[in-house]
């Protein structure tokens, strides 16, 4: 199947610090991909480069067959791209922010007024197109920052973070959205700190840290990696550092971190299996206040990768 | 590309209209200068209907060059009349009094002194009360000490030569190494007949420029920092549009700001800034100067604070030096030089000679170009700066 965006060896340095190096992936029509990182990996400046906002050092961008770099307006035509900010003006309503996004891209004028109202049902705001921007939820404002990147139809849907900040009904609205604009064909790339919605939307992810993709692969491939183990959360009431370091020594526990001031949290082969083993090891050191075990999921496999949280 | 273009100038513009920075910077405020010019400064230049006193006691070619140009000079016909004192305290009683404004005193000799390659000294009488009548004695002044300059250097070199002392005099008139004749001419800058309230209008239009065009500038900056900005570049159009947009309302309200400054003038106080065409090209060119200089500072400038505070300084520092504060000519020299790189200097002096003289776009053709390649400087800087970083 022909690709909607293929980028290749992509590197950006700034003043001899490297941001990004040698990033490449496709995405396929209908494809939902996953960008993943901890602050600072590489994923903005990664993004800024797809959508034409950085000039990379080295490496092509290709939308939809359109070489970004020799014919940039071809392929910015087919990408949309929700910034993590509301990239929109407060003064203006949402039907006034649409219309002038649609005027700006080139859309005929006899298609402006239909088009702002499709986009406007398709995010649910059609009911609200006259109130100014800042009278808008901050869910509303995320659901219309979506909706002027849907504008002129893109065939590649790019959004960082576009979730921030928002309640869980417009959140459940937004992926439900989203999994539509997917079923429909639209290629979607994804940067998000809640994992479990890149679990839920994205087919396939790529782990990004200190500038270059870590891992890549289906949610299945990439939980693979840290070959089956659970993830156990404890949190403990005592000598949490002591605790920490005993639980390092303990055989089949591959990753120990200390997430919180009381609570910590492991990567081990068979986990549930090895609780009682645990508890014994801290026994003496910290009481466990409390105790979940999960299996193997990106989360797991991101901390095993990176070692960090998504959301330090 | 147009229409992307216009569609950015559109909501600029209405952005403009609804906060009401257009109609504020546009119309109320040049009305207003015009009128604080047309009712506290309308009228002719004050010094130029002052009386300088004459105190001659050389009896030789320098005071009677004096009179003989000023007599002469139908610029300065029935603005500036010459009375003969006796003495320095007949001078200093009558300044005083306020019978002259100010006072020119040659003592007796000078003309030999300089004749013979000694040099000589004027002296000049001024009052406080009549500072711009000082500055016309003074420039007289100027003129005659570079004449004396001119004939003492000619003298000694001829003396140094071998010629007789008691020829040398006549060896340098026939020669004509004694410098150009005195002559006093119309020079609006240093303080020739100008209305003052076309003058300091036209300086304020000047300076106000900078402020209009220098919001639109702001509020591209205000857009990188919310993120439209990127949320169009990222969109199909060209990467200049979102500046360009800007740039155009930023010049359109400009220009209507300084013509709404002139027609003021003229309509309400019937001031007169000279030929019509002559005075919009400058116009024109000013404002293309102010937008490519704030268009520079906003491709430098790392935020919308940084380039207000920038703009600002610029803006004031090229209205000092540029005439646009306080007159040109009472600057010295070292700074009416340094006024020559800003373009209020330029414009300034190229509107209040239009005031002055009567003359045609031909006589604003120095002003114009040297406008034209500052703005042509500052669009070529700030091309490279926006490519570096808002484009980068």
């Amino acid at each position: 199947m022909t690709s909607t965006l293929t980028c290749e060896n992509l590197s950006k340095t700034y003043g001899g610090v490297v941001a990004v190096r040698d990033v490449g992936f496709t995405v396929a029509p209908g494809e939902a991909y996953g960008l993943l990182g901890p602050n600072g990996a590489g994923k903005t400046t990664t993004i800024s480069m797809l959508v034409g906002l950085l000039k990379p050092d080295t490496g092509t961008v290709v939308v939809g067959g359109a070489d970004l770099a020799a014919d940039p307006m071809a392929a910015k035509a087919k990408i949309g791209y929700v910034p993590q900010e509301i990239a929109l003006y407060p003064d203006l309503t949402g039907r006034e922010n649409l219309r002038f996004f649609c005027r700006l891209f080139g859309l005929p004028r006899r298609e402006v007024r239909a088009r702002v109202e499709e986009v406007l049902d398709l995010v649910g705001l059609a009911d609200r197109a006259d109130a100014k921007l800042d009278t808008y939820s901050g869910g509303m404002k995320r659901r219309i920052n979506i909706g002027a990147a849907l504008l002129h139809r893109p065939e590649l849907l790019i959004l960082d973070e576009p979730t921030v900040g928002v309640d869980p009904q417009s959140r459940k609205s937004i992926l439900d959205g989203l999994e539509r604009l997917v079923a429909d064909g639209m290629a979607l790339i994804y940067t998000s700190h809640y994992m479990e919605e890149v679990e839920r939307i994205c087919s396939r992810v790529a782990i990004i840290d200190h500038g270059s993709i870590v891992a890549e692969g289906t949610r299945h491939e990439l939980v693979e990696l840290v070959g089956g183990a659970d993830r156990i959360e404890l949190t403990l009431d005592g000598d949490v550092e002591t605790a920490l370091a005993k639980l390092r020594g303990l055989g089949g526990v591959t990753e120990a971190v200390r997430t919180s001031a009381a609570s910590v949290r492991l990567i081990a082969e068979g986990g549930r299996y090895l609780l009682p083993s645990v508890i014994s090891t801290v026994d003496g050191i910290a009481a466990v206040t409390a105790v979940e075990v999960v299996e193997p999921d990106l989360e797991a496999t991101f901390l095993h990768l990176t070692g960090s949280t998504l959301r330090d | 590309m147009l229409r992307s273009l216009l569609t950015v100038s559109a909501l600029e513009l209405r952005t403009r209209v609804r906060d009401r920075t257009a109609l504020i910077i546009a119309i109320i405020v040049p009305v207003a200068m015009a009128t604080l010019f047309g009712v506290a400064l309308g009228g002719d230049d004050p010094p130029l209907r002052a009386t300088v006193g004459i105190v001659d006691q050389d009896g030789g070619e320098f005071p009677a060059g004096v009179r003989r140009e000023v007599l002469a000079s139908t610029e300065l016909s029935g603005v500036l009349t010459l009375r003969d004192l006796p003495g320095r305290e007949q001078a200093q009683r009558a300044l005083d009094a306020g019978d002259i404004g100010a006072a020119i005193i040659f003592p007796a000799g000078f003309s030999d002194s300089v004749g013979a390659g000694e040099g000589g000294r004027v002296g000049v009488l001024t009052s406080a009360d009549t500072p711009l009548a000082g500055v016309v004695a003074n420039a007289v002044v100027d003129r005659i000490s570079s004449l004396v300059r001119a004939r003492t250097l000619a003298v000694r070199a001829s003396l140094e030569a071998g010629v007789p002392a008691a020829e040398v005099k006549e060896f340098v008139e026939r020669n004509g190494a004694a410098g150009p004749a005195l002559t006093l001419e119309n020079d609006p800058m240093a303080g020739g007949r100008v209305d003052l309230s076309v003058y300091y209008g036209a300086g304020m239009a000047a300076l106000f420029a900078f402020f209009v065009v220098g919001a639109s500038f702001r509020s591209l900056l205000i857009e990188r920092k919310q993120g439209t900005l990127d949320r169009m570049r990222a969109g199909p159009i060209h990467g200049w549009v979102p500046i360009a947009g800007k740039a155009v309302v930023g010049f359109a309200l400009a220009m209507v700001s300084v013509c709404v400054t002139w027609g003021s003038s003229v309509l309400i106080f019937g001031s007169t800034w000279g030929d019509p065409v002559a005075v919009f090209t400058l116009l024109l060119a000013h404002v293309l100067a102010a937008t490519a200089i704030t268009m520079l500072v906003a491709s430098r400038a790392r935020t919308d604070a940084q380039a207000d505070g920038v703009i600002m300084v610029i803006s004031f520092v090229a209205a000092f030096f540029g005439g646009s504060l306080v007159p040109l000519y009472t600057l010295p020299d070292v700074l009416q030089t340094i006024a020559l790189f800003t373009p209020n200097a330029w414009t300034t002096t190229g509107l209040t000679g239009l005031a002055g003289s009567g003359a045609g776009l031909a006589s604003v053709a120095l002003p114009i170009g040297v406008l034209l390649a500052i703005a042509v400087a500052a669009f070529g800087l700030a091309a490279t700066g926006f490519r570096k970083g808002l484009l980068g």
